[in-house]
């Protein structure tokens, strides 16, 4: 099996980079994107040696079809914080991904929209500007899906596209915002998700110790993490998978996490997780059996992909605890025991994917001092805590005067 | 004509000129009898009831059926709009649910002709109304025990969200009129008198008729607009997401509810609204589409107008120049067609909630 899984990822991996650095590329010189996929394809083959090495963070890409302004940003910032952008008004961006939170929340499981509770993690915005898969399954390819997709999923914002889009076009302070970032007369619900990608593709650090040293200082990393960094790129093996610029391959793979044993003691939490069986199209026998989080294999239906989720991007974790696709690790010392274990929690379960455990992942044999060394490392990976006070939301306000209503009344 | 006239006050309306055609066809529209026994499944009825009077069935757990159809308003809720989902509000009144079984018709602008199997779908999954996703709700049923059991002794296997829309219709069938003097027999004076009017000189039945004393068809009545629609954004952007997701063209211009014209998409139906039943009417004020109309005596006073202002306003309606004891009468005889509050434990889901789902015990090992 380890022949099969490991060279697409390390291919995966490559053409992530390459693609990254050719988007990158594009936001400038506006170059298409032909040039980008020959790079891509070039760097690949180049590849095959190994993963592609630790990188600072260059630009975040820009899409062409959604060009950064100031209005765009500044109204993707309004929106991100306006619970207006979910089904009761209660549950917007900022609700599971608070900036003091890490852009994320601070519980295993999302909250989810009230009367619910999520069953997956919620992750951070900060970076995600540089993910071409978003989600634990990599089911969004870019920030504006993502957006739309958590504003209406049935566990996290409910929100349906017509409400929300009517509700954007009777706060005035919105249509003015719209028409001038999008040149549209009303607000359209599509052009809050670019407005929101926007805004997000501005939360990007790319000035922490690990950027700032592989950009040439030496001094930004200590001796500790300077060793952490030879065992993420030996022998802890981290860098299979957490590689180049994002620290991330942007592949699946299934590392062993255990299921959540709140499933087995929350209701609310057992609800969900049934729901989001049906939901995501399970067979009927799936439905019935599934005990854990079947991950890549609900976009796939591949039995080989159960248990498998994207490469989680390490930057920024300082602040975005809980880990983990179900958020079952509170602190990066239990993630480093739980991969020098060889994939396995400190009571020795795993995950119920047995066959399809990755290869990649078998007990390291770390030191105590080690283990400190790498923590040491991961947090290198992040910068200073960005934090950021929310902004005022504008108001409700009638579209119409009551003269107006009164002389269509008498024109009836 | 001579055979059909058979009361003085008909024999007054036709002197009065209100119509020679009306009173040609007096006697042509069905009246207003008892409504049919319906075949009730009681523990689907039973279901069905715990079903409407529970919060959890919304998106976010925070409004049940009942919260618009409250019991203590024969079923409808005393706003002139009902309130809506939290987060938006509405734009029209909510209507009494009560006889809702015996309809052929729902909603006021008659977008909903087949069963109450879609009425229930439509108000537990518009966004604007209930917002749930079905298939959570099906998981928030198979979480409570209680409904566990409910759906097995209604013969409906584990819950769905397929039985769950069989079983508020069921429900739904409990929900008729009962003892309503116009269906006992037991009219006031006064209440006879209104009935004579009715048929009559006021010639209410032209539309109003047949057991639910409504024809289940669309009419303009020239109602006011409720401004709040359109002063309350809370209610307005609820318009507006039912006007778009309708195709209604032109719909953030908009500065009238168009009724009909939604069904039809034909100019001369706007301002069209269903024929309302009138039993049930004593505790469901306000009246209206709108709820414009905050009395039954403020309804005949409206009538006997003529109705309201409006360029395709029904031609039957011209004033009625009834006298006050008129009004007065027929009020009577409007209200006869209520009968007893259906708000004791019969109709009624009185036991409380459970607080909390309770956790499934060894998840692990039972399928789900």
């Amino acid at each position: 099996m380890s022949n099969v899984i490991q060279t697409p990822t390390l291919l995966a991996a490559a053409i992530t980079t390459a693609l990254l650095a050719g988007c990158a590329g594009q936001a400038t010189s506006e170059s298409t994107a032909a040039p980008a996929a020959e790079k891509s394809m070039a760097a690949a083959t180049m590849a095959m040696a190994g993963p592609a090495p630790l990188a600072p963070l260059g630009e975040p890409p820009i899409p062409p079809d959604n060009l950064q302004s100031p209005a765009k940003i500044e109204l993707g910032k309004i929106l991100f914080f306006d619970p207006r952008l979910g089904g009761d008004a209660s549950t917007g961006c900022s609700t599971c991904h608070e900036p003091d939170q890490g852009w994320a929340w601070a519980e295993d499981f999302s909250r989810g929209y009230p009367g619910t509770v999520h069953w997956r993690n919620s992750q951070t915005i900060i970076n995600s500007a540089y993910f071409p898969r978003q989600f634990w399954a990599g089911s969004a390819s870019s920030n504006e899906s993502q957006a739309r997709g958590a504003a209406r999923g049935g566990v996290a914002g409910n929100g349906e596209a017509d409400i929300m889009e009517a509700r954007l076009r009777v706060i005035p302070e919105y249509v003015e915002r719209f028409r001038e970032a999008f040149g549209t007369e009303w607000p359209i619900v599509r052009d809050a998700w670019r407005a929101i990608a926007s805004f997000e593709r501005t939360l990007v650090q790319r000035d922490t110790p690990l950027d700032k040293y592989l950009l040439g200082d030496k001094s930004a990393l200590d001796a500790e993490q300077l060793k952490g960094k030879e065992i993420f790129e030996g022998k802890g093996g981290c860098i299979q998978c957490h590689n180049g610029a994002i620290t991330s391959d942007q592949d699946f793979h299934n590392i062993g996490i255990p299921p959540n044993k709140r499933w087995e003691e929350d209701g609310l939490a057992q609800i969900t997780f049934r729901f989001e069986q049906y939901a995501k199209g399970q067979t009927q026998e799936g439905y019935r059996k599934a005990k854990s989080d079947w991950g890549f294999y609900y976009r796939s239906k591949n039995a080989w992909d159960k248990g498998k989720f994207r490469t989680a991007p390490l930057r920024y974790l300082k602040y975005t605890a809980p880990y983990m696709h179900n958020g079952v690790f509170y602190t990066l010392e239990e993630v480093v025991d739980f991969y020098d274990r060889g994939g396995f929690d400190e009571d020795g379960r795993t995950t119920l994917f047995k066959e399809n455990k990755s290869s990649l992942i078998k007990p390291l044999g770390l030191t105590d001092d080690e283990k400190g060394a790498l923590v040491a490392f991961l947090e290198s990976m992040s910068g200073e805590e960005m934090l950021m006070d929310k902004p005022a939301m504008p108001e409700y306000a009638p579209l119409f005067t009551k003269a107006e209503l009164e002389a269509a009344q008498e024109a009836k | 004509m001579g055979v059909r006239v058979k009361t003085g006050h008909t024999l007054l309306a036709a002197t009065l000129g209100l119509g020679m055609a009306f009173g040609a066809q007096a006697g042509k529209y069905p009246d207003i009898t008892s409504l049919p026994d319906l075949k009730i499944n009681a523990a689907k009825a039973e279901l069905g009831k715990r079903l409407f009077f529970d919060r959890r069935i919304s998106g976010d757990a925070g409004i049940a059926c009942s919260d618009c159809h409250k019991p203590e308003n024969a079923y409808a809720h005393p706003d002139a709009l009902s309130p809506g989902y939290p987060g938006n509000g509405h734009f029209r009144n909510s209507p009494s649910v009560i006889n809702a079984a015996h309809k052929k018709v729902w909603m006021h602008d008659g977008r909903l002709g087949t069963n109450l199997n879609d009425v229930t779908r439509e108000m537990l999954t518009e966004d604007y109304i209930m917002n749930m996703d079905m298939r959570i709700m099906q998981e928030r049923a198979k979480q409570d025990p209680k409904y566990v059991q409910m759906f097995k002794d209604a013969g409906y296997g584990e819950p769905s969200n397929g039985s769950i829309r069989k079983a508020i219709p069921e429900y739904l069938k409990t929900l008729t009129s009962v003892n309503a003097p116009i269906d006992t027999g037991k009219m006031s004076a006064s209440a006879k008198r209104g009935q004579k009017l009715f048929k009559g000189k006021a010639g209410c039945i032209q539309c109003h008729n047949g057991p639910l004393a409504t024809d289940g068809k669309a009419y303009n009545t020239g109602v006011p607009e409720n401004f709040d629609i359109f002063l309350d954004p809370m209610n307005h952007h609820a318009f507006i997401a039912f006007a778009m997701f309708q195709g209604i063209e032109d719909y953030m211009n908009l500065k009238r509810d168009p009724g009909y014209y939604n069904i039809t998409m034909d100019a001369a139906d706007t301002g069209k609204f269903v024929t309302p039943s009138l039993r049930e009417l004593k505790y469901s004020a306000p009246y209206m589409h709108n709820g414009m109309v905050k009395s039954l005596y403020d309804v005949v006073a409206f009538y006997n107008r003529g109705g309201g202002k409006d360029s395709r306003k029904d031609s039957r309606l011209k004033p009625l120049k009834l006298g006050k004891q008129d009004i007065k009468d027929l009020v009577a005889f409007l209200e006869s067609m209520s009968g007893d509050p259906l708000t004791s434990g019969q109709h009624v889901w009185k036991d409380p909630y459970p607080a909390e789902y309770p956790v499934i015990e060894n998840w692990t090992q039972v399928k789900n």
